[in-house]
């Protein structure tokens, strides 16, 4: 069995276990007094209506932030087994790994002269 | 069980002269994104054509001092096993192949530029992220948008494909097969007019293109259990090595490996994109990928049959014969109920595949000649023909429909006539250079392919008599009928595509007139390495 | 050979695979298909971890359940959360025939890779490699070490791949922008110079009980300032009310009555 991992599932019964606890206890002892307002669903400070607007789209714009999201996650998919084995890799590695970085952040200087990371 | 002594970490042996020309083309891509981060736009169109073309011309002079570095690159031989570990193989098909592609790259970029007059290239939208018929659209043109990044996504597009021919693992043909495709399916989307048809067509073949990708790379699972390697060299000894028992992997995973190459080259059943996306795609687009995909694809799947599953081809050889036979019929017999000029050479494009296909099923090196010769002929044609699409006009938008071609001899006899002869280019008339590679091609099948290779030239000639008749249909509609309406009216060109349809048209004659000279190249190119 | 705890692992998170699994498959709602998705690319990461494929454990749970499943939920917030598949054929008897195909497809390979014999000692060999290979240069190490050695040049051209889906998303997705944006300092300059709303535009409605940006203030005689509001909440139709806030002290006596019934 993989033993380097049980600590990292300790941690997340840990984790469970806390957010449960917290849920649990405030049932319990918080007081109870409630009103409309209290019982009806937050939405940002507008009126909560039944049917999500606009059929519950989202702008587009939410895409491009998923996609460099995306773009960089999967940069750091080559940086960690990077990182792992720098010592052994040397500076042939070390030089590769920049001139990745250096190639996906051409895309990032891109997005970023354009706009794509404005809001709006 | 004895514990493996840590090997150190060995480097990649790298030849940087073999891989000069894709570090040119992947270079000018990432200098044309520069551009458009940093340039302001009225420079944009003008310096990433520069950019464009000037770096393909370089890379084909890099191509020409890589011919004295041929070998394998980017690797190493592993010491225990002295198992040959290189991702690149730099030889004949795979240097005449970026050759080709780079000088029909050049064509392609150069009718993709063409503004007439406005301020960015014509075919492109102004903004791509606007709905179309929406207002932000117009303003978008008004303002002056332009979509200049298709140049930097071309590039990329010709360095996947570059790469395509030349990877010497599956892994490597894998991600060579996406960067390639990646470009296309955005390219595909961006027109200028008749944008919904275009988006369609942009998601038919990204959907569709997905699929194809994974069935390509689940075979690559299956071929990498069964031979414990994805290397091209290792695939192949495998076959003799390896116990009988695995061999369901070695079919499946030939036969998926395959669909996923086959699609791209439009070979039937996995053909139901490509009228649609080359008629929706913008026309410069269309021609590029008519060209320039088809030579990638079948540069790949020449590497593929000839240098990975070479010793196991009677397990997917029959399999592949079928395919040959049903892209020449379908291609063929579809071509003639076709009434749009793009789907129409959408079909022919389709039928070509077969022919080709014929040529790779010869096992020999002739077979690798013809190809090579037959996808540089077919590419130099289709290029031009897609050009001379983009000039025939009514109200704006390109006169796609074959009644709007009617009796345009009459009116521009010099487009129509430059049509016609590239319609006997397909059609396989002697004096064309489609005449001397549907030969070589049918040659090669004759001599080294056996009775199936007998049987399959005696279909590709019917087939080509079938296609004949539609290329004969289009020249009378143009030469021999009067126009139905004469509104519809041909654009004049900029000097770029001026060039660009005439050393489309010149080669195409050319390798009719004097094919020895190239068959010569692609003889002495027809040499793998392992 | 599988040891106790392996077994026990995977008799727990194998159902928990397929109930993922079938969820994606017949959830009603694309949200939850969704999620059961997620639910199954975290159990086969801990597979991979089981099996020792640490890398391969780490990686489908960053980039799968992180990042493709983020992709997945927003382009199905994109299509719509209650948008449904439009049932149509367009070609007549479609589905019976692409049910034909599959099920033939599938059958061919599932009798093809069916036939496949593994010899259990060659099987035996690479486990015993792969735990050696683990145990002396480590997994991500040995990861690494293909990734910078053998296969560099594979490494170096993902990154075109990863700058193609950048250019596509921005080419596809984002609009660039006709006239500039105008900053708060060009907003106050104009204000001022046209004499309008020289101190801002009022704030929306609070209220003892409400005090959301849907609802507008109330000028002095009673009537809702129109400007207090969000232009977009107005195009959408979301304003609320005032009726209820003037009158105040009613208004608080119906709350704290319906407070006490529950």
């Amino acid at each position: 069995m993989s033993a380097p991992y049980v600590p990292v599932l300790f941690m997340l019964a840990l984790g469970f276990g806390f957010a449960a606890l917290s849920v649990f206890t405030s049932l319990v002892v918080g007081p109870k007094r409630y009103n409309r307002a209290k019982l009806e669903a937050y939405e940002c400070g507008i009126q909560p209506t039944p049917q999500a607007a606009g059929g519950g789209r989202v702008p587009i714009k939410y895409y491009l932030t998923a996609m460099l999201f995306i773009v960089f996650d999967i940069e750091s998919v080559f940086l960690y087994p990077f990182a792992v084995a720098f010592n052994k890799l040397g500076l042939f590695a070390l030089v590769e790994m920049v001139l990745f970085i250096l190639t996906v952040f051409v895309a990032y200087a891109y997005v970023w002269r354009r706009g794509g990371l404005d809001w709006d | 069980m004895t514990a493996v002594a840590p090997a150190a970490f060995q480097q990649a042996n790298i030849d940087y002269l073999a891989v000069l020309p894709l570090l040119i083309v992947f270079g000018a891509a990432l200098v044309g994104v520069l551009v458009e981060a940093f340039v302001p736009r009225e420079r944009r169109h003008t310096i990433q054509l520069t950019i464009s073309v000037a770096s393909l011309v370089l890379a084909f002079v890099a191509i020409l001092f890589a011919t004295k570095h041929q070998g394998l690159t980017f690797g190493y031989t592993d010491g225990a096993t002295s198992r040959r570990l290189f991702a690149l193989a730099i030889d004949g098909p795979a240097l005449f192949m970026q050759g080709a592609l780079v000088l029909m790259g050049v064509l392609g970029i150069l009718i993709m530029a063409e503004r007439f007059g406005g301020v960015g290239s014509d075919a492109f939208t102004a903004s791509g992220a606007s709905t179309p018929g929406s207002p932000i659209e117009a303003a978008s043109a008004r303002a002056g948008l332009i979509t200049s990044e298709v140049f930097p996504l071309t590039l990329f597009a010709i360095g996947g494909m570059m790469l395509f021919p030349t990877v010497n693992d599956l892994i490597g043909m894998f991600i060579a097969l996406e960067v390639l495709s990646l470009p296309l399916y955005i390219l595909s989307g961006l027109a200028r007019r008749r944008r919904l048809l275009s988006q369609e067509a942009s998601l038919k073949y990204f959907l569709l293109g997905a699929f194809s990708s994974a069935f390509f790379l689940f075979g690559t699972a299956l071929l990498y259990g069964y031979a414990g390697s994805v290397y091209f060299g290792d695939l192949s000894k495998a076959v003799s090595d390896t116990s009988l028992g695995l061999n369901g992997l070695l079919v499946a995973g030939a036969f998926l490996v395959f669909v996923g190459l086959l699609f791209k080259v439009g070979a039937v059943p996995f053909h139901a994109w490509t009228p649609d996306v080359y008629q929706g795609a913008p026309t410069p687009v269309t021609g590029f990928m008519a060209a320039c995909t088809k030579a990638a694809a079948f540069g790949a799947i020449l590497r593929l049959a000839y240098v990975g599953l070479d010793t196991a081809s009677w397990q997917w050889q029959n399999a592949v014969i079928i395919v040959a036979v049903l892209t020449m019929i379908v291609g063929a017999v579809l071509s003639v109920t076709q009434t749009d000029m793009k789907r129409l050479l959408a079909y022919s494009s389709i039928a070509h595949a077969g022919f080709v296909l014929v040529g790779v099923l010869a096992f020999d090196q002739r077979g690798v000649s013809s190809v090579l010769f037959y996808v540089v002929a077919y590419g130099f044609s289709i290029i031009a023909a897609f050009g001379l699409v983009t000039l025939v006009r009514q109200d704006g938008g390109e006169a796609t429909h074959l009644s709007q071609w009617a009796g345009l001899g009459k009116s521009h006899p010099v487009i129509a006539g430059t049509m016609a002869f590239l319609m006997l280019a397909f059609a396989g008339i002697p004096l064309t250079s489609g005449f001397v590679a549907k030969f070589a091609v049918f040659a090669a099948a004759i001599g080294t392919g056996g009775a199936t290779g007998t049987v399959l030239v005696v279909i590709g000639a019917v087939c080509s008599a079938i296609t004949v008749f539609v290329y004969a249909r289009v020249i009378v509609l143009m030469f021999f009928s009067e126009p139905a309406d004469d509104t519809v009216e041909v654009l004049v060109p900029s000097v770029g595509t001026t060039f660009a349809i005439a050393i489309g048209t010149l080669i195409t004659f050319a390798l009719g007139v004097v094919p020895s000279s190239l068959l010569d190249l692609a003889d002495r190119a027809s040499q793998f390495v392992r | 050979m599988t040891s106790t705890a392996e077994a026990v692992a995977f008799w727990i998170l194998g159902p928990l695979a397929v109930l993922g699994a079938l969820g994606l498959i017949f959830a009603r709602k694309a949200v939850h298909a969704a999620l059961g998705m997620a639910l199954t690319m975290v159990t086969l990461g801990v597979f991979y971890l089981i099996e020792k494929a640490d890398f391969l454990g780490v990686i489908q749970i960053f980039v799968y359940t992180g990042a493709v499943m983020m992709i997945f939920l927003f382009v199905i917030m994109l299509v719509g959360v209650d948008s449904s598949d439009s049932l149509l054929e367009t070609i007549k008897g479609q589905r019976w025939w692409s049910f034909i195909f599959v099920i033939g497809l599938a059958g061919l390979l599932i009798f093809t890779l069916g036939q496949v014999t593994f010899d259990a000692k060659t099987v035996q060999a690479g486990m015993d490699r792969l735990v050696a290979n683990n145990n002396a240069t480590g997994n991500v190490t040995g990861i690494a070490e293909k990734i910078f050695g053998q296969y560099v040049w594979a490494f170096e051209v993902t990154s075109a791949l990863l700058i193609t889906a950048a250019l596509g998303a921005m080419v596809l997705a984002h609009r660039e922008r006709i006239v500039p944006k105008r900053t708060q300092a060009e907003w106050a300059a104009r204000r001022v110079k046209e004499n309008q709303d020289v101190a801002g535009l009022p704030a929306p409605g609070v209220y003892a009980r409400h005090n959301a940006v849907d609802t507008p203030a109330l000028l002095p005689d009673g009537r809702p300032a129109a400007k207090s509001v969000s232009r977009v909440l107005v195009a959408r139709d979301q304003v609320a009310r005032t009726d209820g806030y003037r009158d105040v002290e009613r208004y608080i006596e119906r709350e704290i009555e319906e407070g006490r019934q529950k």
